[in-house]
């Protein structure tokens, strides 16, 4: 579904590269997770994957990026927006109505989604963000974690074939973050959506992503499933990561040479790990 | 109060009234105050505004508009009084003489200035801005392009105020004190101008990638979900309007 060959890529005021020779297969279907240091690079990969690079900010391209196909430098913006749903870092500019019923309208008029079906694409799309409840509401009376939901409701009731979210949860507190990652997880599952999010609370990704991605100095630094991943946390540490306290805790008692098991990914697994140190 | 131009909700006449023939209504009405020069005249169509801002329950905020475009107009009522020379001499000056002329004159235009306001005001908080927009493009064929050019610059104005609030925080956060007369206060927020325009700058990028992204090219008049019929409510407003701008010649 997204192929990305030897993409590399330097903005036009910029003088380094953002993104150096980065080489993906991602298949349809996967929930990639993207994470790394500020200014690592992860966002401008995500523009790669959406064609705002190269189409709204100009540079140095080199290499290709192909969803479904269709080489991004190559097909329009608009043409691409039909493949890729995105939700950015900057909710507030996101937003382009003043009422989240009209935010929601949006894109589904603008692709022409049949009227018939609309109702039903909104209400769904509310419902399974909870927030059924602020249709009616003024964009500027929400909360920033009610605007990111009401951002990620908007893009999923045009139901894209793929979806690419910048910190989605930037601005949500650990219940709701875990609420918009057990949607997505769901949502993706059903309706084998792609989905590649960048996200900085690793013990998300590392619970609901199939595929962890570890972006540093604009290249794909480590790959892998999330347990793959976790196992490296001195690279991860020098990568400005900090593993999740369950795979820590595994992880020193790995180094001490009282546990011999799989990664611990979450509090299940260390709890499961101590008891097994502990018999 | 809401924000700035912020939609009120409500089910009165004015909120259930097509959009356009609200925009038609009010456009009428600020018509007739001008072209008409009775003081009767401005002050029916002033009991009018009122009937209608007490109708849709926004009389307090209507009070509070009142009193902003009073405020604003007694600069321009001034410059009449200095510069209208009419009716019996009150008070010779160099250049003239106010007269009972020019008292009625800058009183007209307190009233004129009022009267018009009021009704646009109350439209664009009794009717969601997107649905103005739409309906523009649905009914009046205004392109989408400039419909949302409308529209977004409205969506932005409590976002930018925001910013700037920000930036003032900032601000007062390292010492600078906001508190003072206003000439104080527009010195120190001058060169606070600048940040806020590479703000909004970026964020209006922002927005235009966000907008394409979600097939913002592609939308046609027919795009639109929702449909803005006129109601018998809307012709017979507009037929009332149409009669007090007719009106307003007479009078």
């Amino acid at each position: 579904m997204i192929e990305i060959s030897n993409l590399s890529f330097r903005y036009r005021e910029g003088e380094d590269l953002a993104l150096r020779n980065v080489s993906l297969t991602i298949p349809s279907g996967q929930f990639v997770g993207v994470t790394g240091a500020a200014g690592s690079g992860k966002s401008t990969l995500t523009y790669a994957i959406n064609g705002i690079v190269p189409h709204c900010y100009p540079g140095d391209f080199y290499g290709a990026v192909r969803i479904d196909g269709h080489d991004t430098a190559e097909t329009s913006l608009t043409d691409l927006s039909r493949l890729v749903g995105s939700v950015c870092q900057d909710i507030d500019s996101q937003m382009v109505s003043s009422v989240v019923e009209d935010e929601m309208l949006f894109g589904l008029e603008n692709f022409g989604f049949p009227k018939d079906e609309i109702e039903g694409r909104v209400t769904r799309a509310l419902a399974d963000m909870g927030i059924s409840d602020l249709r009616d509401r003024a964009i500027s009376s929400l909360s920033g974690g009610q605007k990111q939901k009401v951002a990620v409701a908007a893009i999923l009731a045009m139901e894209p074939a793929v979806l690419v979210l910048d910190e989605p949860t930037a601005e949500l507190d650990p219940a709701s973050s875990k609420g918009v990652f057990d949607l997505l997880a769901r949502y993706a599952r059903i309706h084998g959506t792609t989905v590649v999010v960048v996200e900085q609370k690793i013990a998300l990704l590392s619970a609901y992503a199939d595929r962890i991605l570890i972006v540093k100095d604009g290249g794909v630094y480590l790959d892998g499933a999330p347990a793959d991943v976790l196992a490296h946390a001195d690279e991860l540490r020098e990568s400005g990561i900090n593993c999740p306290r369950a795979t820590s805790l595994a992880n020193r008692l790995r180094a001490r040479g009282l546990y011999a098991g799989p990664v611990c990914r979450n509090v299940d697994d260390a709890v499961a790990a101590v008891e097994e140190v502990i018999a | 109060m809401k924000g700035f131009l912020e939609y009120v909700p409500g089910d009165s006449l004015l909120h259930k009234m097509n959009p356009v023939a609200k925009l038609a209504v009010s456009l009428l009405i600020i018509f007739a105050c001008f072209i008409t020069q009775s003081f009767v005249a401005l002050i029916a169509i002033l009991v009018l505004d009122y009937a209608f801002a007490a109708h849709c329950k926004m009389m307090p905020q209507t009070v509070g508009l009142t009193k902003a475009v009073a405020g604003f107009s007694a600069i321009l009522a001034l410059i009449a009084l200095f510069t209208v020379p009419a009716g019996a001499v009150l008070a010779p000056l160099p250049w003239g003489y106010i007269g009972t002329g020019s008292i009625l004159a800058a009183v007209r235009i307190v009233l004129r200035l009022v009267a018009c306001a009021i009704p646009l005001f109350l439209t664009f908080y009794v009717t969601k801005i997107n649905d103005i927009s739409n309906a523009l493009v649905k009914v009046c064929h205004v392109p989408y392009r400039y419909a949302f050019v409308f529209s977004s610059t409205v969506h932005f104005i409590p976002v930018f105020m925001n910013d700037m609030s920000g930036i003032m925080e900032a601000q007062t956060a390292r010492g600078v004190e906001f508190d003072g007369g206003f000439a104080k206060k527009v010195r120190l927020m001058v060169p606070l101008c600048v940040p806020l325009l590479v703000s909004s700058v970026r964020k209006t990028n922002s927005a235009a990638i966000a907008a394409e992204v979600r097939g913002f090219n592609l939308r046609t008049r027919a795009s639109g979900y929702k449909e803005y019929p006129f109601a018998g409510r809307d012709v017979c407003a507009l037929a009332l309007a149409c009669a007090l701008f007719a009106a307003s010649f007479l009078v």
